[in-house]
């Protein structure tokens, strides 16, 4: 388990990352450190969410161990199997030793996160993964032990710091998010967006950074299908930087509003609400 | 005097109960995860204790608001009982699926109970309690305590004032059946999960070399696996405006009957807004559920606008895939006082989400026939399959179109639609 000694700290730690934390992500981040409890993190998409894990295990100096979950994962994709081609070498080859013990076995990344202490393990898109699977996790995640029935119980004194990730395709069983902190991460506000952008961005000119993040600030209030995150934010600023803008013009902002919005019919209704009276309004925000 | 770390528990305890009391769900072990995170914080510091008390207290973003305005009082170590909580409620970030949009169901505020004595170390059993008229006629039947969720909402608008909404024996075993046919009759959908197999499918060499193992490593036998199938999602989407009125008792029914079935559902109904009725339906006691329907709802028999109701669904859930790879059915006699270009667009939206979409018209009118309301005509070209008539026959007709679908890749005409606008 990664050790910060205070909130601020592990705030420098993230921001030295490129991360940028608000109080409340640092405040809960430390508890879930502290309290050994696994965090369950939801937000919308591009809010940063498996960025923060990374950030996180980088931050602390530990491996990160990432499970990806999916509809259908089961425990040998999550947890352990065995390396049957090796075992059955062995046993042709006249071996002796016996076929279902520690030397066969595949470590998957949550018997990894037990074997390895200190790591920081992400458990990304939980919400894709099917009710049986959550099920499984709820030992995982109370007692830090899995149970292999061939070789019997693994668990961990010093258990890894868990960050699980849901965009709430569906809602997560209850039992489970009793095992978590919980924390909502909201879009940051502009002057923490112009700074999370001047972090991943430093070469980007300032006036176009600042211009990018007001006018998707705006753009949020906007009844739109899909609501731009950061990471589409530093998308478009990194393209209008390509192309050689240091500000938003009404012709850029045309032809690379795609970087930005992803459905037709927030395109339209972007356009038809006045691309121009936006990017005026985004300048004015800026300065 | 008491001890400071007695204070800090009761301070947690209270703040538990005050969040109940509230109807935010919390438990004992929030509460001791709580004081367990006021141990590693500086308690003086208003923030650190807030987002300790949210991480451990708060399930979900539709929250926020309530939470809040309960912390407000806490910290500020006055009563917690809520005074006007919905009113916090609807300031909630408009980009939210919340209750202004008809989203998750509000929690239930019930303002009778009461806890205090935050900081000041009493336990908050010590303080005034006092149990509100009518706290205990709050099992749905006696009269409703109006306030919160429940202000807007009259029952004597739905179905006559002292009819009992009890099923009747015959009734309820129709719905039973329903719920009976439509399992039975659920398209299955191939889940990525895999399953052994006697012969079709892909080898599974884990298991052939695992049974090899068995036979010094001589593979004698081929395992195979294949995806197993799941039955696909059943998305019902319900209008219970006026028009409707006289349809509400079947269509609840049949509602009940589709969350009764067993199948993964989700339930929505709208008159001028969309609410979710998932959970609140599919209960053992089906009688309790009707009751727990109708107070969900807070306009029933309110005017309809299907467009709104489905752009709703599309913003809120649709966005976040309760539509995918599902058969959504669309109950609707499509009398809409909306704007038909908006309708259309929106089920275009849903159309593309979902596996086949299902429009139930209880009126019996045919699609060919005129006069057809405009609502309707305008849904037309987007739907999939059209039924009519609400009764045992056309809900029974719903199990054979869900019978037929299993068969073969969807049969949807590759007709483009019109691009809704």
């Amino acid at each position: 388990m990664p050790r910060f000694e205070s909130i601020e700290a592990l705030s420098e730690g993230l921001a030295g990352e490129r991360y940028l934390v608000d109080e409340g992500l640092a405040t809960v981040v430390f508890l879930a450190l502290r309290l050994r409890k696994p965090l369950l993190v939801e937000g919308e998409p591009g809010v940063g969410k498996t960025e923060l894990a990374k950030a996180l295990a980088a931050a602390a100096g530990v491996p990160l161990l990432r499970l990806q979950c999916y509809e259908g994962i089961d425990v040998h994709h999550a947890v352990y199997d065995w390396d049957y081609p090796r075992q059955l070498l062995h046993l042709r080859a006249g071996g002796t030793e016996p076929l279902f013990s520690e030397q066969f076995l595949v470590r998957r990344p949550l018997l990894e996160a037990l074997a390895r202490p200190g790591t920081v393990l992400l458990i990304d898109e939980l919400d894709r993964a099917d009710d049986e699977f959550e099920a499984f996790l709820l030992e995982f995640l109370s007692d830090f032990q899995v149970t292999i029935p061939e070789v019997g119980v693994v668990r961990t004194d010093e258990p890894p710091a868990v960050i699980i990730t849901s965009n709430r395709t569906r809602e997560l069983h209850e039992a489970l998010k009793r095992r978590c902190l919980y924390h909502w991460i909201e879009h940051p506000d502009l002057a923490r967006e112009i700074a999370i952008a001047r972090t991943r961005l430093p070469a980007a000119p300032e006036p176009l950074v600042r211009q990018v993040c007001a006018f998707v600030q705006q753009l949020r209030w906007l009844d739109l299908h899909r609501v731009p995150g950061v990471g589409e934010t530093l998308d478009w600023a990194q393209s209008l930087d390509a192309l050689g803008h240091d500000g938003v013009d009404q012709r850029t902002a045309e032809r690379t509003l795609g970087a930005l919005l992803k459905t037709r019919e927030d395109l339209e209704r972007v356009r038809a609400g006045g691309l121009d009276d936006l990017i005026a309004r985004s300048g004015d925000a800026a300065a | 005097m008491p001890r400071p770390e007695h204070l800090v528990t009761a301070a947690a305890v209270s703040l538990g109960r005050a969040l109940r009391d509230t109807g935010l769900r919390t438990t004992v072990d929030a509460e001791l995860g709580f004081c367990r995170a006021l141990g590693e914080l500086d308690v003086r510091e208003r923030s650190q204790v807030y987002w300790a008390a949210r991480a451990s207290f708060l399930r979900r973003p539709e929250e926020i608001a309530a939470f809040d305005g309960v912390f407000d009082r806490f910290w500020r170590g006055l009563d917690p009982a809520v005074a006007d909580i919905r009113a916090e409620h609807g300031e909630s970030d408009p980009r939210m699926p919340g209750p202004q949009h008809g989203g998750e169901s509000l929690p239930e505020f019930r303002a009778e109970g009461r806890s205090s004595a935050l900081l000041d170390g009493r336990p908050s059993r010590a303080t005034r309690e006092i149990p509100a008229a009518g706290a205990d006629e709050d099992d749905g039947r006696g009269p409703r305590d109006r306030r919160g969720v429940l202000a807007a909402y009259s029952p004597d608008e739905i179905m006559g004032p002292r009819e009992e909404l009890r099923y009747e024996p015959a009734e309820l075993a129709a719905v039973r059946r329903l719920a009976e046919e439509l399992r039975a009759a659920a398209p299955l959908r191939r889940s990525r999960r895999l399953r052994a197999t006697r012969r079709a499918g892909r080898p599974d060499v884990r298991r052939t070399v695992q049974r090899s193992l068995r036979t010094d490593g001589e593979a004698l036998r081929l395992a195979r696996v294949a995806p197993s199938r799941k039955p696909r999602r059943l998305l019902v989407i319900c209008d219970v405006s006026g028009s409707m009125e006289r349809y509400s008792r079947a269509l609840l029914a049949a509602l009940e009957a589709v969350a009764g079935s067993g199948l993964k559902t989700e339930t929505f109904v709208f008159a001028t807004r969309l609410t979710r009725l998932t959970g609140v339906l599919g209960g053992h006691d089906e009688g309790r559920c009707l009751e727990a329907a109708r107070a969900a709802v807070h306009d029933w028999s309110g005017g309809t606008r299907i467009g709104h109701a489905l752009a709703d669904f599309n913003g809120s859930w649709g966005r976040r895939g309760f539509a995918r790879g599902a058969i959504a059915i669309v109950v609707s006699d499509g009398w809409d006082r909306g704007d038909p270009r908006l309708l259309a667009r929106e089920l275009e939206r849903l159309r593309l989400q979902c596996r086949r979409l299902v429009w139930i018209n209880p009126r019996p009118v045919d699609a060919g026939s005129q006069p057809l309301a405009v609502g309707m005509r305008t849904a037309l070209p987007y739907v999939d399959d059209y039924l009519a008539g609400v009764d045992a026959d056309g809900m029974a007709s719903l199990g054979r179109l869900l019978a037929g679908m299993d068969a073969g890749p969807p049969a949807r005409s590759q007709r483009p639609v019109g691009s809704g606008r």
